[in-house]
């Protein structure tokens, strides 16, 4: 015998077993282990939330008193998942990429990431639902009266508890189970991998548990023929005469509406949707777990109408046919049937709907209070988020009691779910324009779906309370203040239409023209071009370019802080890691589609807004001078980005030039210094050589003199012109030699040798410091020791301390070998040290009043120091004198 | 098939459906007449539902993968 208490705690312990399945999936998924948790089955199971108690107990209900009606609350849905690639995937596209977490997200980020819209569209999403959580309360307090109390039913206790007070009961605990249930954490992308897994589990009990009645019945039934001619001579019409009418297809066309539009299902559909080509396989598999929900659904209403006394609710015929034939087993098993039925909906109802009442309405409120600075520790936007969640799940579940116990005395189930419905519905072509149509405007779409939502709120949320209130039954009757063209139920004085026609028909076509009439009158704001460029365009461009890019002067700090605050600490760590001092843009653009997978775009883009200062209206400017379209923006970041590029480059010319500049200066003090060179020798040998010619009166002595200072002279100016040729050569690349394997301390040796004369006539010291052994390196002997003795030969010249010296060291060691000169001169002054390696420079602050060479030594130096793969330097020091390095790859 | 004619064909699918369920194709069953014990209109509805099903597995084996799909044509309405 099924008592209340059986019944109770077998609810109870299936709750048990929902809470087991969405812990352990929800450990799994965290674990990254739940691979099937995320399988296309899985989701199109948890779409099957689309199943509520409507389906598992009203569908027979609907059946035993309209025939094939019911059929449209489930071919609607068929054809827009077997049309998937066109709505479905484009709406699982731009979701994924703008980090849409509700239907209210969606619309307030097409149009222009409007608070206001979300929050019209939260509103009536809310009112909308109430009437669907009341069908689920109903359900489930009469399946709970009709399985516990049969004796009494249809009467008023059980267990003393009336049927308003259990529907109380009811409503507290699913409310209690939801919030324990979808309000554990708050995640980014707004993904319930534990709830997921625990409604596909109730999408397999519900459906098993309808195709057992269906099975029992037809057996019971003698099988369907027998079912079918049963009924036809007990005068029921099995044909659906007149079936398809104009009220068949308003259901088709809301049953379509709904499953975009109700917010469950954008949950489930959308939100958390893990894969895109999850719908390939729901394309066709959601289609065929509705025909077999629907497969009995006329059986077991003909068999019930035959076989149950009159007057017996069809709406409970799958409880009441296996209790009357003494299956209490199986009443049982349909009871849990219907029980999953109703929770699933209502969980995945209620988290949807207070994901868009926290973030829409709490989020936005306390931003601007707060100014954005009042939640001032890390956890805070967190908590108060889930905070939020919990008193919006509250909140919801209430209304849809309130909406029961206002509406109580109507018994059917699926006209109340009709209401809701037709109210969600009035978001369908705001969607549809969102996806489809690039000049809807913000303005249009709240005019559209506000004035939707009043004609439904007239003409069929209103209507629904004639029962409990008299004003109502008056206007339905006569119309407000006796206007009769105003009457709910014939709007505009169409008389003799169905109510829900009537009302299907008036709000969306009103809805629809007001949204076009007003898209095509106004205009759109900067911001609104872009998104709608940005959802038009959804499988034209690449991802890469995201424009709604908020500019300012935000420190990383700043940002941070918000980050942790809504992301939490170990998020917000992830997403900044590898960020340093001005965050780019893009940085920015992330962190905002981060933001708005917690607190929704509107939100996050205000919040964003607060901390990067003055943002909003340079966000205007900008866009506002970028033009028309999302090309032209795109178009002016490319030249923003060229135009930099061009900056950097003409920097990079301007710094070549003074360079150049200088060099030239240079080479004009040179070419000076070069003809006073030449003159010098010149004028001495001219001067000397007329004196040979024209004095006579010379002695040997004087005579062999002046030979041989005008030998001498000739040979400085030779070895003036070599420098000068030798240079050039080398810069053509002429005069090449062939590297060979060579022992540089040999080099070393005799540049040294050379050198020590030198010294000696300055008596000045030339100390040979550490040397390596023996150094092995590819290049030309000679070469070598030009360059050293160049090295040495400047520090010599060049060094005027008072106890002058030079010092020589080498060494070697990891592959490389290493040459130093070191003196303790005056050193090179840092203006002069990039140039002195320049062709024609030389010295020119060194404190030498008589510069000897032709500015030519390092400058060759070094190339042929190139040439044989090393390179030559001066070490940057600090102290006195200069330090020339050379570095050779040793062999 | 190439993919726009499949991307043709599913969207031809999805209007087909949409002309099967509704008035006047869906009245042309209305005959008071019983097929294998039940109503023909009863019958053609599930039939058409079931060949909608098939269809629908048939197309989304072939339509483009995410990775290979290039930006298609799509006129915006």
């Amino acid at each position: 015998m099924l008592t209340p208490d059986v019944v109770i705690a077998v609810a109870i312990g299936y709750v048990g077993l929902l809470f087991l399945i969405a812990y352990v999936s929800d450990r799994q998924a965290r674990n990254d282990k739940a691979a099937f948790l995320r399988s296309p089955f899985i989701y199109t199971l948890a779409i099957s939330v689309y199943c509520t108690s409507w389906t598992f107990y009203g569908a027979v209900g609907s059946a035993a008193r309209n025939g094939l009606e019911y059929l449209a609350i489930y071919l609607g849905p068929t054809l827009v998942f077997i049309g998937w690639w066109f709505v479905l995937r484009r709406l699982v596209r731009i979701s994924h990429k703008q980090r849409i977490t509700s239907i209210a997200d969606l619309l307030s980020a097409r149009f222009g990431k409007s608070s206001r819209l979300a929050v019209l569209i939260t509103v009536i999403a809310v009112i909308g639902i109430a009437p669907y959580i009341a069908l689920q309360l109903k359900a489930v307090t009469s399946s709970l009266q009709a399985i516990a109390g049969v004796g009494e039913f249809p009467g008023r206790t059980l267990r003393g508890i009336d049927e308003v007070g259990l529907a109380l009961a009811v409503a507290a605990g699913m409310a209690l189970f939801t919030i324990l249930f979808g309000t554990r954490n708050v995640d980014a992308k707004e993904q319930h991998h534990g709830v997921v897994a625990a409604i596909a589990f109730e999408a397999i009990v519900k459906l098993a548990a309808l195709l057992a009645i269906g099975i029992f019945v037809i057996y019971a039934g003698g099988g369907l023929e027998a079912i079918f001619s049963r009924a036809e001579a007990a005068g029921i019409d099995i044909y659906s005469t007149g079936n398809f009418d104009d009220r068949w297809v308003a259901m088709n066309v809301l049953s379509a509406a709904a499953i975009l539009c109700l917010p469950r299902q954008f949950q489930i559909t959308v939100v958390e949707n893990s894969n895109e080509n999850h719908l390939r396989t729901a394309g066709w598999a959601f289609p065929a777990y509705l025909l077999l929900m629907s497969l009995f659904t006329l059986p077991i209403a003909l068999f019930g109408l035959t076989s149950m006394p009159a007057g017996a609710n069809p709406d409970m015929f799958v409880l009441t046919l296996p209790l009357s034939a003494g299956q209490e087993g199986l009443a049982l098993f349909s009871f849990i049937g219907g029980f999953s039925s109703a929770t699933s909906m209502i969980i995945v109802e209620s988290i949807a709907l207070s994901i868009m009442v926290s973030n829409h309405i709490v989020m936005p409120i306390v931003l601007r209070v707060t100014q954005g600075h009042g939640v001032a520790s890390a956890r805070g936007v967190s908590r108060l988020l889930l905070n939020s969640r919990r008193f919006s799940i509250a909140l919801i579940l209430l209304l849809g009691f309130l909406y029961f116990y206002l509406t109580r005395d109507s018994d059917a189930l699926a006209p109340i779910g009709l209401i809701s419905f037709c109210g969600v519905a009035q978001f369908l072509p705001a969607i549809i324009a969102a996806l489809f149509w690039r000049e809807a405007s913000l303005k249009a779409a709240t005019a559209a779906v506000a004035v939707g939502f009043v004609v439904w709120a007239w003409s069929s949320f209103m209507p629904s309370f004639q029962s409990s209130s008299p004003l109502v039954a008056e206007i339905m009757a006569n119309g407000p203040w006796g206007i009769a063209w105003l009457r709910p139920e014939a709007l505009f004085g169409v008389e003799g239409i169905d109510p829900l026609v009537n009302v299907v028909f008036w709000s969306l076509f009103l809805n629809t023209t007001t949204l076009i009439v007003v898209s095509l009158l106004s205009s759109q704001s900067a911001l609104e071009r872009v998104q709608a460029a940005l959802f038009a365009d959804l499988f034209r461009r690449s991802s890469a370019a995201t424009p709604a890019v908020i500019r300012g002067s935000a420190t990383i700090e700043d940002l941070y802080f918000v980050a942790e605050r809504v992301l939490g600490s170990p998020r917000a760590k992830a997403l900044f890691e590898g960020v340093t001092d001005m965050p780019p843009p893009q940085f920015i653009d992330r962190l905002e589609r981060e933001l708005a997978g917690s607190i929704g775009a509107a939100s996050a883009h205000v919040m964003l807004s607060k901390v990067v200062s003055g943002d909003a209206v340079s966000l205007e400017e900008v866009f506002e001078m970028a033009g028309e379209t999302r090309q032209v923006i795109a178009y002016s970041q490319e030249l923003e980005r060229t135009s930099a590029e061009l900056r950097s480059t003409a920097q990079k010319l301007e710094e070549a030039n003074t360079q150049l500049r200088a060099i030239d200066t240079e080479k004009d003090e040179f070419l000076s210094q070069v003809s006073h060179e030449v003159r010098t020798p010149m004028t001495s040998i001219r001067s000397f050589s007329e004196i040979l010619l024209e004095e006579q009166r010379l002695t040997a002595d004087e005579r062999q003199r002046f030979v041989k200072t005008i030998h001498q002279e000739s040979l400085r100016l030779t070895k003036l012109l070599d420098d000068i040729l030798g240079m050039s050569a080398l810069d053509r690349g002429e005069r090449g030699w062939d590297n060979a394997p060579i022992d540089a301390e040999h080099s070393i040796d005799r540049a040294i040798e050379v050198c020590s004369a030198l010294a000696q006539q300055r008596r000045m010291q030339l100390s040979v410091g550490g040397r390596a052994p023996r150094a092995m390196i590819s290049g030309e002997p000679d070469r070598l020791c030009q360059v050293l003795i160049n090295l040495i030969s400047n520090a010599i010249k060049y060094n005027d301390a008072a106890e002058p010296m030079v010092e020589v060291r080498s060494r070697a060691g990891r592959g490389r070998y290493l040459i130093e000169v070191a003196d303790n001169g005056p050193g090179i002054p840092k203006a002069e040290r990039k140039l002195i390696f320049e062709k024609f420079a030389r010295g020119q602050s060194g404190g030498v009043t008589a510069p000897a060479g032709a500015g030519l030594g390092l400058a060759i130096s070094r190339q042929l120091i190139e040439r044989m793969n090393g390179k030559l330097e001066l070490l940057p020091g600090t102290g006195p004198g200069a330090c020339f390095r050379i570095t050779l790859p040793l062999l | 098939m190439e993919r726009r004619k499949l991307e043709s064909a599913a969207l031809f699918l999805s209007l087909l459906g949409v002309l099967l369920i509704l008035p006047p194709i869906a009245v042309v069953f209305q005959l008071q007449r019983r097929f294998l014990g039940l109503p023909l209109e009863v019958i053609y509805l599930f039939v058409c539902w079931l060949g909608l099903i098939g269809a629908a597995l048939w197309l989304g084996r072939r339509l483009p993968r995410e990775a290979e799909a290039e930006p298609p044509d799509e006129g915006e309405s």
